[in-house]
């Protein structure tokens, strides 16, 4: 008999056996391992009965000696490339898997390292790889000098050569949060400064867009969420998200603005910057820069270039984390998966509550000096934005607190964020650098932060600026298009368009204003519940503390901002309306706007009661069809009596017909307006009160048409006034004109 | 010395055998401290076989006999006596002086009452007295030894149902005892009759503890001054050829025994049958596994001969045991019809080969393959066996390895500090040991 037919015959016996008789079976095996001890097969078979009754010691020493007496066989590397992929296996529950790693346990240390040294040789495959090496790495800290380095920089040339689009990718996640911190943090790898500085660079841009990704990505990877989703609300890390090459669970970062921050630190404390021992938290960090900013240029070279950098990173990341928090505080959807809970979005907005105040005390004051201010902006752009940003600070922002609990941390982290982007444009060299890493990460294709830094212009009154940086906005917006899907019906993905009528109205671009404001009306439905007025701040309030604010944060939803909307287009009439030549249709326009949050605008709707007895008539066919307020249709019997004056009011359609014709054709108007127009301007209605003649039936009509008015009383005054912006879009542009 | 014989006679029994132990543990002390050992006091020793041992010293002077409650009282005495002597030393030479057999007619009763002691410090965990017995168990010829071991299997399995888990708690108590025990039963069944088969319970207790723990059996050898001569008419320094003896010959003589009880007729109700059907696949499982072990045993030892420097030197299975083991399975075979016991006779032989296959490999069994052949002539044919004699097919040998050398990675965690001598690579999980580049 050959060896080989004697291992063989003896290897047949053994596993006859396994299954009847396990004990006699390894008793044949141990014999014949001690016959042809330089036999795998023998020594192997025995391993498989151990590993297959998942005994870990009896398998591990077993896997030890094959290790070491046959490197060479095939069979060996496949073994070991399970266990090692089980050991980058995260998933807890498989048994197969924690048997395997129980195994590698069992090993004693070096030859766990010489495992996975040779089992990274074998692999292919970069991120394998790797990950290999990070087993390695972590396990064995003092192979970190040798292989950190390298392996980072493989990771960062595979991100290059894979042409990653992202930078949040499964290399660079691997570097940043793996290799990273082994490297750093492991004394005995020197490391050049620069080399700490790229790092930090790539570690920053990873976290950032790592806490910023959109949600759309995550759908991408997976099919459906789940609804344990729901359990922990508002919690991000609830969501499963996925990078690319990763699992699930190497997906999950926890707490990355910490880990950054960290990092940031452990890099400043090898590059030898100023720091101070002990924890510091961001507040403390900004005030420590804006120190550091003020003798900067007193260092020469490399100390101030090394403290340039100290304070450009320092900052610049209180800046990204306070943007990041202000942003998804105003815009959560862009940072929640559809199924998160909502928290209501915000818009920051000119405040336009001044519309309601008498227009004499006005005309002269605010406007007047606003479109000054916009004017001399125009001229010098760039050198006013000190100014500006000096005004800015006297500037205030009207909240709610109690709608809006979060409102307060809102605007903190608003205002370190400001704070912070001024400080890195305070001083040249700053102001560079600051400017390369932005253009390196292409932080101008972030929507996020564009939507920060317009409100941040807006803030600031830098209102022509502001609507450059919107129209920039919307071109963001639309390259991200599944987010349009993804919010369509909500207002939110209207903000732009809000802003922008909020800006157009503080440069006192009125015609603007309202065309901006009427497009948006075709996005808005006027809220459903009666309690509109209930539930909105008391007026008191409001007027008490109105002066002292400049802007204000809005929830942005149809029941919040279609008020705004009334009251940036009361303004923006209410000037040609009472200017000193006489244009009743603005007038008309006034009035109809001034019963939204009635009785507010009684000072004014009275001013235009006085205009019009002033005139002796008042044109405005449309008054029947918006004008529901009690108050008002008294107001305007009475002025039609004896007593009120006899005012000649033309406010039946018939009375214009010539104007009328100019408004646009009933086709034009969308099908589901129609049953809102009264039968007075139906056609049969306007050829029966045309035949009838003005001296007689008028006044019959008027008094008909006033008592079916004081029975519309009841209806909804939003969908009213909302109705009214959607049909006389046209003729409310041309009053504008 | 005839003062105190006289007043002592005129007490109890009881009170006088607690005398004689109280002198004799004084005198004893004393004989230590002055260290003159001298032969041993003959008043002393006379005193101690009459009042304790209880043999009459003339014939017409009869002491007063204990009683059998005065009996259990003396035991106890005796054990906590030996449970309280701190000095070791004292204990040792009180237990030896008293229990060492003498060659007169005192021995028997000697060995009655020791037999009688054990078994209570086995029921009562005395480690002291085990710790002892381990000792006497090693000095004293093995036909002694072995009466000890009956005594102990009578008490345990027999007398009391039940009680085998008083036993097994040896294993934990006082593991030098268990080992000795282990050894003495092992001499004492060696299956050559239906009587000497170990009863279940003794087999199911021995497999168990093994299993646990192979080292167990090594346990005496690891820690006794090796000399080059054993010593002949003592019981062996392992019982790994016991155990061989027990694995290979078990299943031929169960078929012997099954077939004498079928031929007796006490198995011939069918309940019967089936219940000693289930009893020997039970047995057939254990001495599987107790194959496996003493295997395992085996590669151990071979780390163990090596360290000690004594691998080649030493041979723990004799040659000449392998001799009368082939000849006992020829006995059984011839006794047996071949024909009705193939598949028995397979599985002793393979057993057979195993055994001696991996004794050789490790050490344990210092002979060539050629003397082998020549003992194994007249056993039936085995293809394992055939192997085994004639030895693995020579190949180009392994670079890394001596041929026939099999580095096992065991190494002995026991109270044996001896440094390796021989480069073995050794490891146990969860231990860090010297790295070995691997080319």
């Amino acid at each position: 008999m050959s060896a080989q037919g004697d291992c063989e015959f003896l290897v047949k016996r053994a596993r006859e056996l396994v299954q009847e008789d396990l004990w006699a079976a390894k008793a044949w095996l141990i014999t014949a391992r001690s016959l042809y001890p330089a036999d795998f097969n023998i020594q192997y078979e025995m391993y498989t009965i151990e590993r297959n009754a998942e005994r870990t010691a009896s398998a591990g020493r077993l896997l030890y000696d094959m290790f070491v007496n046959f490197p060479d066989q095939p069979v060996v590397w496949r073994e070991i490339s399970v266990i090692t992929s089980a050991l980058r296996n995260d998933s807890q529950d498989n048994k197969q898997t924690q048997f395997l790693r129980g195994l590698f346990e069992t090993l004693p240390g070096r030859v766990q390292c010489e495992m996975l040294l040779k089992a990274t040789e074998q692999c292919f495959n970069t991120l394998e790889r790797a990950e290999m090496l990070l087993l390695l790495l972590k396990r064995f800290p003092e192979t970190v000098v040798q292989h950190g380095v390298s392996l980072g920089e493989t990771l960062l040339e595979a991100e290059s050569i894979e042409d990653q689009e992202s930078s949040v990718n499964c290399f660079r996640k691997l570097f940043v949060c793996d290799v990273l911190p082994l490297i750093i943090n492991n004394p005995d790898v020197r490391l050049p400064a620069s080399l700490l500085y790229k790092y930090l660079n790539k570690a920053a841009e990873f976290y950032i867009n790592y806490v910023t990704r959109s949600p759309q990505t995550e759908t991408q990877h997976q099919g459906s969420q789940d609804t344990s989703d729901l359990m922990s609300p508002s919690k991000r890390s609830s969501q499963k998200y996925i990078i690319e090459g990763l699992t699930e669970k190497s997906s999950q970062i926890v707490d990355p603005w910490d880990r950054l921050f960290k990092i940031l630190s452990v890099v400043g404390m090898r590059c030898e910057w100023q720091m101070d021992k002990g924890t510091r938290n961001f507040v403390d960090v900004l005030h420590r820069m804006k120190d550091l900013c003020r003798y900067i240029s007193n260092f020469e070279n490399e100390a101030h270039a090394k403290y340039r950098n100290q304070v450009v990173y320092s900052v610049l990341l209180v800046f990204f984390k306070n943007a990041f928090q202000y942003v998804s505080g105003i815009q959560p959807s862009l940072f929640q998966g559809p199924n998160a809970p909502s928290q209501v979005p915000l818009v920051l907005l000119e405040d336009a509550s001044n519309a309601y105040v008498d227009v004499e005390i006005e005309r002269n004051k605010h406007i007047h000096k606003k479109r000054k201010l916009a004017e001399t902006r125009e001229k010098t752009m760039s050198s006013d934005d000190e100014e500006c940003s000096g005004k800015g600070r006297n500037r205030h922002i009207l909240i709610n607190k109690k709608e809006l609990p979060n409102s307060v941390e809102l605007l903190e982290s608003f205002k370190f964020a400001k704070e912070s982007w001024e400080l890195l444009h305070s001083v040249e060299s700053l102001d560079k650098e600051f400017t390369r890493i932005c253009m390196l990460w292409k932080t101008d294709t972030w929507l996020w932060l564009r939507i920060f830094l317009t409100d941040m212009i807006i803030y600031q009154g830098q209102y022509k600026k502001a609507v450059t940086s919107l129209h920039h906005l919307a071109v963001l917006q639309g390259s991200h298009s599944p987010q349009q899907v993804l919010g369509q019906g909500s207002l939110e993905q209207h903000r732009a368009l809000i802003q922008l009528a909020s800006c157009h109205y503080a440069l006192g671009e009125y015609r603007v204003t309202c065309e901006k404001v009427l497009d948006l009306m075709c996005y808005m439905s006027p809220p459903t519940q009666d309690g509109v007025k209930a539930q909105e701040e008391p007026p008191k309030v409001k007027s008490k503390f109105r002066k002292g604010f400049d802007q204000k944060l809005l929830p942005c939803t149809n029941k919040a901002v279609m008020p705004y909307c009334f009251q940036l287009l009361l303004a923006c009439f209410k000037l040609r309306a009472f200017t000193d030549n006489r244009d009743d249709m603005a007038l008309g326009h006034v009035i109809v706007l001034l019963q939204h949050e009635w009785p507010r605008g009684e000072n004014l709707f009275l001013k235009a009661v006085n205009k019009i007895c002033q005139q002796g008539n008042f044109q405005y066919e449309n008054f029947f069809n918006y004008v529901t307020n009690i108050d008002m249709l008294e107001e305007f019997a009475y002025l039609r009596t004896q007593e009120g004056g006899k005012i000649h009011l033309e406010l039946l359609p018939n009375q214009g017909i010539l104007i009328k014709n100019s408004s646009p054709p009933m086709g034009l108007l969308q099908q589901e307006f129609i049953p809102v127009l009264q039968p007075s301007i139906q056609p049969a209605d306007r050829h029966h009160t045309v035949t009838r003649g003005i001296t007689k039936g008028v006044k019959e009509d008027f008094r008909l048409a006033m008592e079916r008015q004081v029975s519309r009383c009841g209806e909804n005054l939003m969908v009213v006034l909302h109705h009214f912006c959607i049909n006389e879009k046209i003729l409310l542009l041309q009053t504008l004109t | 010395m005839s003062d105190i014989r006289h007043s002592l006679l005129r007490r109890d029994a009881l009170s006088a055998a607690k005398e004689v132990l109280y002198h004799l543990d004084i005198y004893l002390s004393s004989q230590l401290q002055n260290a003159s050992l001298s032969v041993g006091d003959k008043g002393c020793t006379d005193l101690l076989e009459e009042f304790i041992l209880q043999v009459p010293k003339e014939r017409n002077c009869q002491p007063k006999r204990l009683n059998s409650l005065q009996e259990l009282q003396l035991l106890e005495i005796m054990c906590n006596y030996f449970q309280e002597q701190s000095k070791d030393s004292v204990r040792q030479v009180m237990f030896s002086t008293i229990f060492s057999p003498q060659g007169n007619k005192a021995d028997d009763s000697r060995i009655t009452l020791l037999g009688k002691l054990v078994s209570m410090a086995v029921a009562v965990c005395r480690v002291p007295v085990l710790e002892c017995a381990a000792t006497w168990l090693q000095r004293t010829p093995a036909v002694y030894c072995v009466r000890l071991a009956r005594t102990l299997v009578e008490d345990y399995c027999s007398l009391l149902p039940g009680s085998i888990h008083m036993l097994k708690q040896i294993f934990s108590t006082s593991s030098r005892f268990c080992c000795q025990f282990i050894t003495a039963v092992t001499a004492l069944y060696d299956l050559s009759s239906d009587d000497l088969i170990p009863p279940n319970d003794l087999l199911e207790t021995v497999v168990s503890w093994i299993f646990e723990d192979p080292r167990l059996i090594l346990i005496i050898f690891l820690n006794t001054p090796i000399t080059a001569n054993l010593p002949i008419g003592f019981l062996e320094l392992t019982s790994i050829t016991g155990l061989i003896r027990w694995c290979v010959k078990a299943p031929l003589a169960y078929k012997r025994r099954k077939k004498s009880s079928l031929a007796n007729g006490a198995t011939g109700t069918k309940m019967g049958k089936e219940n000693a059907l289930g009893v020997d696949n039970d047995c057939h499982t254990l001495y599987s596994k107790l194959h496996l072990s003493v295997l395992q045993v085996l590669i151990l030892l071979q780390v163990h001969l090596t360290e000690k420097n004594l691998f080649g030197r030493l041979g723990l299975v004799l040659f000449d045991h392998v001799v009368s083991l082939v000849e006992e399975i020829n006995r059984l075979s011839e006794e047996l019809n071949p024909l009705n016991v193939a598949q028995e006779m397979e599985l002793s032989l393979d057993r057979l080969a195993q055994a001696l296959q991996v004794a050789m490999a490790s050490g344990a069994l210092l002979c060539s393959r050629e003397n082998l052949r020549t003992v194994c002539s007249r056993l039936p044919h085995n293809n394992l066996l055939q192997l085994v004699i004639s030895g693995p097919v020579q190949q180009p040998s392994h670079a890394a390895l001596p041929p026939g050398f099999y580095p096992h990675i065991h190494t002995p965690p026991l109270a044996y500090p001896g440094l390796p001598a021989h480069p073995v690579q050794t490891f146990i999980p969860g231990m860090t040991f010297p790295y070995r580049p691997i080319h």
